[in-house]
């Protein structure tokens, strides 16, 4: 490629014309996306196993089970797609995705998939509308707390996965080697972040954005914002009980290392969240 | 022949913004350093953008957009599928200035009316599953498809 970004001369060589490599060489990929990014921070090393391109979308989209989808797409070994990446970068569209869904089910069988997909469609029209809200709280906290109370940066150990509660490390050591983690621990993490944590939702958000593969301003902020109850009736939290139920045996969910999430759902509450009337 | 700009919301050559421009259109994918630098875009997001993008096997810039598109245009149209990014929508927005843009949607998920209330997504899906249970063949049949766009208001957000 040229070497010469940012001379705009009128000519194709120092345009930044990109010099072809193989699409099998992993490589030279990535020499040459180094090679793009002179700004990158030389500490990011790591790539993901999850290759770009219509060929990988399309295995994703082959073994669709919508109707094992309804019933399991909780459970971090749920028949999700990992198709997200895919669709926010329009390799594959979502209604492509919704037709494959009826080809292989009828529309009940299909519908919760349908439904998450329309997620994303309604985050899309919410940023198409209001695009300049898109890092701006759409509402007060449901929390009992002022903007103010919660920290703007995010803190080294939780940027690192180094917490020290056990389940939340590994969830964001996925997201940081991977570049995607499913629904659930996305909500984990947020809610950790924005509750436990007491941090603002823009900082946390911004830290997604840079590692999720299917990072999106839409469904990422508006997300955080549902999780963080600036676009929701009530703040999302959890407890160890439900991570428990729903991660199976790979992640570490036992109390003496995940302490701080240990609780009921009253007790936590009023933990969490000291100024709100108590639950029951 | 006019020219496409494959950006990093629809990194795809099956997009009706190919139909759009005609066979002997030239697609091209450009890279935006600054704008990943300004996203703060780990390496692993770089690298899966660009091998959607190498999988196209259509012609790659490393530069700023508006300046590869101005450059290569030479009075041809410019052509690009809708996203609702406002970075893309400010550089076709300048382009509009001086060329012709055309904006193209894709098949959407959902045909909701653009007035529909936002605030919960439950109002939206009772809207939304009527035509999102459907599949496109369907609604193609009925003639609920459509795809052209005026650039005015895809530009103005
Ligand atoms: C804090 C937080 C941040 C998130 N950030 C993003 C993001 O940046 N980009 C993104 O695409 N999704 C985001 N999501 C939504 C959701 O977690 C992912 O879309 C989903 O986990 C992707 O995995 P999948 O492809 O296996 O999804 P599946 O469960 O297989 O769903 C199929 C498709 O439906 C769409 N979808 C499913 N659930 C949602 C949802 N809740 N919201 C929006 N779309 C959905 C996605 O396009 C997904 O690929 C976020 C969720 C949370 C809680």
């Amino acid at each position: 490629m040229s070497n010469s970004l940012g001379n705009y001369a009128n000519h194709i060589s120092t345009l930044g014309h990109v010099d072809r490599v193989d699409f099998g060489d992993r490589t030279a990929i990535l020499v040459q996306v180094k090679q793009f990014s002179p700004g990158l921070d030389t500490q990011d090393t790591v790539i993901s196993p999850v290759r770009g391109g219509k060929c990988e979308a399309q295995s994703r989209l082959e073994p669709l089970k919508p109707e094992a989808y309804g019933s399991t797409r909780n459970h971090l070994d749920g028949a999700v797609t990992g198709l997200s990446p895919f669709i926010r970068h329009g390799v594959v569209n979502s209604s492509d995705v919704r037709d494959r869904a009826l080809d292989v089910s009828t529309p009940k069988q299909a519908e919760k998939f349908i439904q998450q997909l329309a997620w994303r469609a309604y985050w899309q029209q919410f940023y198409r509308k209001w695009p300049d809200l898109i890092w701006q709280d759409i509402e007060p906290y449901k929390t009992g707390f002022e903007p103010y109370d919660y920290a703007d940066d995010l803190p080294e150990d939780i940027a690192m996965g180094e917490t020290g509660v056990a389940c939340i490390d590994q969830f964001i050591a996925e997201l940081l080697e991977t570049g995607h983690i499913h629904n659930h621990a996305r909500l984990y993490i947020a809610a950790y972040v924005c509750h436990w944590r007491r941090v603002k939702w823009q900082a946390g958000a911004r830290w997604f954005l840079a590692h999720l593969l299917d990072g999106d301003l839409a469904s990422n902020n508006l997300s955080w914002q549902w999780v963080a109850s600036t676009f929701s009736h009530k703040p999302y939290f959890f407890n160890l009980e439900n991570v428990e139920k729903f991660t199976g045996e790979t992640i570490d969910t036992r109390m003496k290392t995940n302490g701080p999430l240990a609780g009921t759902y009253d007790a936590l509450y009023a933990r969490l969240f000291p100024n709100l009337e108590p639950r029951s | 022949m006019s020219l496409i700009w494959i950006h990093e919301d629809a990194i795809t050559l099956d997009h009706p913004v190919m139909d759009a421009a005609g066979s002997h259109a030239e697609p091209i994918f450009i890279w935006d350093t600054d704008r990943h630098d300004t996203l703060g875009y780990s390496l692993k997001r770089r690298m899966f953008i660009y091998e959607c993008a190498l999988d196209l096997n259509i012609p790659i810039y490393a530069n700023n957009p508006y300046t590869v598109l101005t450059a290569l245009s030479k009075g041809r149209a410019i052509y690009a599928a809708n996203s609702p990014d406002p970075h893309i929508k400010d550089i076709l927005s300048d382009l509009n200035e001086s060329y012709d843009v055309v904006i193209i949607e894709a098949p959407s998920l959902t045909q909701v009316p653009d007035d529909t209330e936002t605030g919960r997504f439950f109002r939206f899906w009772n809207k939304a599953k009527k035509t999102a249970l459907v599949h496109s063949r369907e609604q193609a049949v009925h003639g609920r498809d459509p795809q052209e766009t005026d650039v005015k208001d895809k530009l103005s957000s």
